[in-house]
């Protein structure tokens, strides 16, 4: 069964493919519709939910007052993590954290830290001795293809939105916290032999490997990731990131609309 | 329970810090079927808690271990997410986790028509967002919407609920500031068709009366969250078969 089916949707995938056709009727490069909610969470300090598809992720940022590492005495600190729980879906197992939610976080984390849309000289609240942490949480709760690009959304979205809890660690008022810059990004998987946007569930089963952009404002790269077994060509590169660059722009701006 | 004396939690004119009357209870929205990957899936909001389950199966049962020849095991999953409280929680399963999970899957047992499927599983996964007193509850209340959601036999629902005693007098429901500084909690799991128990744990400090006092708001407040938990499945099965009845 295991071996049959895929090999079946593999066809299927292939067939459609070559008529420039995809299994749930969109367009190669087109995406599923999205919703984006933030502030939905209660005690998170930036919160977001991300519908994508029959995909649903929450996002939760918390802020942790704590010591500098020695090397860097003067500079906060940034960290997303992702958890594939076995909520999300059938082949999910509890565990310590597979290899592939450990590429998942660490994917989404790059993205957003080498932007530099935080800056971590900022989050120093005294040298040496104490500095903001921000942690970036995911939680994927249903997984129904392209889990990269909805947490990507998700985490931007929550930070985007956070509030520093000041008071609550007794360095004055609470506020925004300062985030210059959205990085989206836009993911690609090889089905029936050609590169699509926005994989569903059942074209990442019967697909092969995946690329990952994040881009920045002016779109600039900040992060890139190819996934699973396969080769592309340059010249496929340069084709998915054209659709990546208006994609990541549209991506952004929905994130842009929703800061308080 | 703190039993910190010096904070007042119940105000002049009786009411609770929240303008809450002592047999009330917070609000409750439940909504059924909302994860897509899932077989059977529920969104519960109980005041400031926000609770999503997801059951998957029956499945095979694996490790074989586990597998039980005459009826199907319960595995539950009671998590709470980082983000769900004030202070970050670190991810994983610590002792307070496994024993609610463990508690859940028993009382879950005791409801689902286990033996008709010998040798399986079913998975129930609970993750709580936002937490604000009552998370076990609130799991169980969810966790018996998703099941039905399922279409998993159940011989009837179950209700978490918990009522408890701030300043020595008997409150339903606590909040967060109320189970910080209370005198006693009493969670338990209500079938409430036929007005049995299920689930049931406590901590604290109450007399027999006070007690029997808990177990009446409890039922009460059985009842009315049940008739929302029925409106949810309603609402979902209408949609199911493309609106209206």
């Amino acid at each position: 069964m295991v071996a049959l089916v895929p090999s079946l949707l593999r066809q299927e995938l292939a067939n459609l493919a070559a008529q420039d056709q995809r299994i749930d009727g969109r367009a190669q490069f087109e995406a599923r519709e999205l919703t984006l909610e933030t502030d939905c969470l209660y005690n998170a300090e930036g919160s977001a939910k991300v519908t994508w598809g029959d995909t649903i992720i929450y996002a939760g940022v918390k802020f942790e007052m704590r010591t500098p590492w020695p090397d860097r005495p003067a500079q906060g600190s940034l960290m997303c993590s992702a958890e594939l729980r076995p909520i999300a879906g059938r082949k999910y197992e509890p565990g310590p954290p597979s290899p592939e939610s450990i590429e998942l976080s660490r994917v989404v984390d790059r993205g957003i830290r080498e932007s530099n849309c935080i800056d971590m000289d900022k989050l120093c609240i005294i040298p040496g001795e104490k500095v903001l942490g921000v942690m970036i949480d995911i939680h994927v709760l249903s997984d129904q293809g392209n889990i990269f690009d909805a947490c990507a959304l998700g985490a931007i979205a929550a930070l985007r939105t956070a509030i520093v809890p000041a008071e609550r660690f007794d360095i004055g008022e609470d506020y925004p916290l300062t985030v210059s810059m959205t990085p989206t990004m836009a993911s690609f998987t090889r089905v029936g032999g050609r590169y699509v946007l926005d994989a569903n569930e059942e074209e990442e089963l019967g697909g092969d490997e995946r690329i990952h952009i994040t881009l920045g404002d002016e779109g600039h790269l900040h992060s890139l990731q190819k996934g699973l077994r396969g080769t592309l060509t340059p010249a496929e590169f340069a084709e998915i990131l054209e659709v990546a660059q208006s994609r990541c722009a549209e991506l952004a701006e929905l994130v842009n609309s929703k800061e308080a | 329970m703190g039993g910190y004396g010096d904070i007042q939690l119940l105000r002049e004119d009786g009411l609770r810090l929240d303008g809450r009357k002592v047999d009330e209870m917070r609000e409750v929205v439940i909504e059924a079927g909302v994860l897509p990957a899932a077989d059977g899936s529920a969104w519960v909001k109980h005041g400031l808690n926000i609770a999503v389950c997801a059951v998957y199966g029956p499945m095979e049962a694996h490790p074989r271990k586990i597998q039980r020849q005459d009826r199907a095991v319960i595995d539950v999953r009671y998590n709470m997410a980082p983000f769900s409280t004030s202070d970050r929680i670190r991810p994983g399963f610590n002792r307070r986790s496994r024993e609610i999970s463990k508690v859940t899957a028993e009382a879950l047992e005791s409801v689902v028509l286990v033996e008709r499927y010998p040798r399986s599983k079913i998975r129930v996964e609970i993750e709580i967002l936002a937490a604000e007193a009552g998370t076990r509850c609130v799991g169980l209340t969810a966790a018996a919407v998703a099941l039905a959601d399922a279409g998993i036999p159940m011989r009837d629902m179950i209700v978490g609920v918990a009522a408890g005693k701030v300043e020595d007098t008997v409150v339903l429901d606590l909040d967060k500031a109320e189970d910080n500084y209370g005198q006693a909690d009493l969670p338990m799991g209500i079938l409430p068709t036929t007005g049995e128990i299920a689930f049931l744990q406590m901590d604290g400090d109450l007399s027999v009366e006070e007690y029997n006092t808990c177990l009446e708001y409890n039922m009460k407040a059985a009842k009315e969250i049940h008739a929302i938990q029925i409106d949810a499945l309603k609402r979902r099965y209408e949609q199911k078969m493309g609106g209206g009845v």
